[in-house]
């Protein structure tokens, strides 16, 4: 602290700090790219010219060592759940989960007969946003993201540690 | 529908029937011109069977015709060379039902006979008959060169479902057999790489067979959707 002690009132520069985490976080969340059914056709199309996640920060990361968002686009099977728990384990802190479509999110139209298909990701990882669709179209999955900014946005990593 | 409608939708189908599709056209009441439609389709569909139940009647010999119906060059081929392995010729000789035993055998014979050459194995369905008590795969065939198909069925036995593979005669057979195995747990002996296709290699039941029951749990994970607090 040295230079500013004792001249602000407690916690001033730790709390700005906190917020220039923040923005940085926020305006950079690159996601990690995969896909797993007809959801995936959607988020390639959402990171393609016309609608341009790049836009917003984002950039598609093929190793989960180097991606903060972890989309999971389409129908999570028992088979790729393990694997998928797996892949959230390898991402480095901080890290988030959009769940998208309905498959992600309850198990979609598997949710009764579908005996191999894990009825909602949340069951295996924490999910940040959830983005209703069938498949979702690009703006839902953009107003998802910005949502994931907002709350990434309104994190104070830092004054957490502290408190 | 009154008589006069009947009589008026008859007049049309009449001339519709004579060529002369405006007349059903420019009905203007919709529900009537929907009824005139449905009944030109009837008309048309009783004179096709007509036609059809007129056909073998004029051919020469009802003998020939008979033999024609039930067996197609393939099935004759086939009955000459293993009469004993067939148990059932159906779908005018296009289906054949066969005992596995010889399986192998007639498999080869049916790839590499100059009459046959089925060098292409479509697809392979498994069946669960259910109230059968029987599983059953089906082979479809096909021949590039003579452009002819088949369709071999062979039934097995629940509690111990086994059949000769064909993967060595035809390399498409490999993954239809895994996956037959993964869905029915029908074993093909002598496959040379017999796992699961789909399904996890730890997991437990055979999904496509009627008696099926889905797992409660898979390494900890529900799998049954909870319901909480609503439907």
């Amino acid at each position: 602290m040295g230079l500013l002690e004792h001249k602000f009132q407690d916690n001033v520069v730790v709390a700005s700090m906190d917020k220039l985490l923040g923005w940085a976080r926020s305006t950079s969340p690159w996601f990690f790219q995969f896909g797993l059914a007809c959801c995936a056709i959607e988020m390639m199309a959402t990171a393609a010219s016309r609608y341009d996640l790049m836009r917003i920060g984002m950039i598609p990361r093929s190793s989960p060592r180097q991606a903060d968002v972890m989309i999971v686009a389409g129908t999570v099977t028992l088979k790729m759940a393990l694997r998928v728990k797996k892949l959230y384990e390898q991402m480095a802190e901080p890290k988030y989960v959009i769940s998208m479509g309905s498959c992600a999110t309850s198990g979609g139209p598997y949710w009764q007969y579908g005996y191999h298909v894990l009825k909602g990701v949340d069951l295996v990882v924490p999910v940040d946003v959830y983005i209703p669709g069938c498949p979702p179209r690009p703006e839902a999955l953009i107003e998802g993201l910005l949502k994931l900014q907002e709350k990434i946005q309104a994190e104070r990593p830092l004054t957490k540690k502290i408190a | 529908m009154t008589a006069d409608q009947e009589k008026f939708i008859a007049d049309v189908v009449e001339k519709a029937l004579a060529g002369d599709m405006d007349a059903i056209n420019s009905i203007e009441d919709r529900s009537v011109r929907a009824k005139a439609k449905a009944s030109l389709v009837k008309a048309k569909r009783a004179a096709k069977a007509q036609q059809k139940s007129d056909a073998p009647a004029e051919s020469d010999s009802p003998n020939q015709q008979e033999t024609a119906e039930t067996q197609s060059p393939l099935s004759i081929l086939l009955n000459s060379t293993y009469p004993d392995e067939i148990i059932e010729v159906l779908d005018e000789g296009k289906t054949i039902q066969l005992h596995p035993k010889q399986w192998n055998e007639i498999a080869t014979f049916l790839r590499d006979h100059p009459e046959a050459l089925l060098d292409q194995m479509e697809c392979l369905t498994g069946v669960d008959l259910g109230t059968e008590d029987a599983l059953q795969v089906r082979y479809n065939l096909h021949s590039m060169k003579h452009r002819h198909k088949i369709e071999i069925r062979i039934n097995t036995n629940r509690d111990k479902p086994e059949i000769p593979s064909v993967e060595t005669i035809w390399r498409m057979t490999d993954w239809f057999e895994r996956e037959a195995y993964d869905m029915y747990g029908i074993v093909f002996t002598n496959h040379r790489d017999l796992r699961r296709l789909l399904c996890p290699e730890d997991w437990e039941g055979w999904p496509l067979r009627k008696d099926y029951e889905e797992p409660e749990t898979y390494h900890g994970i529900m799998v049954p959707k909870v319901k909480e607090g609503w439907e």
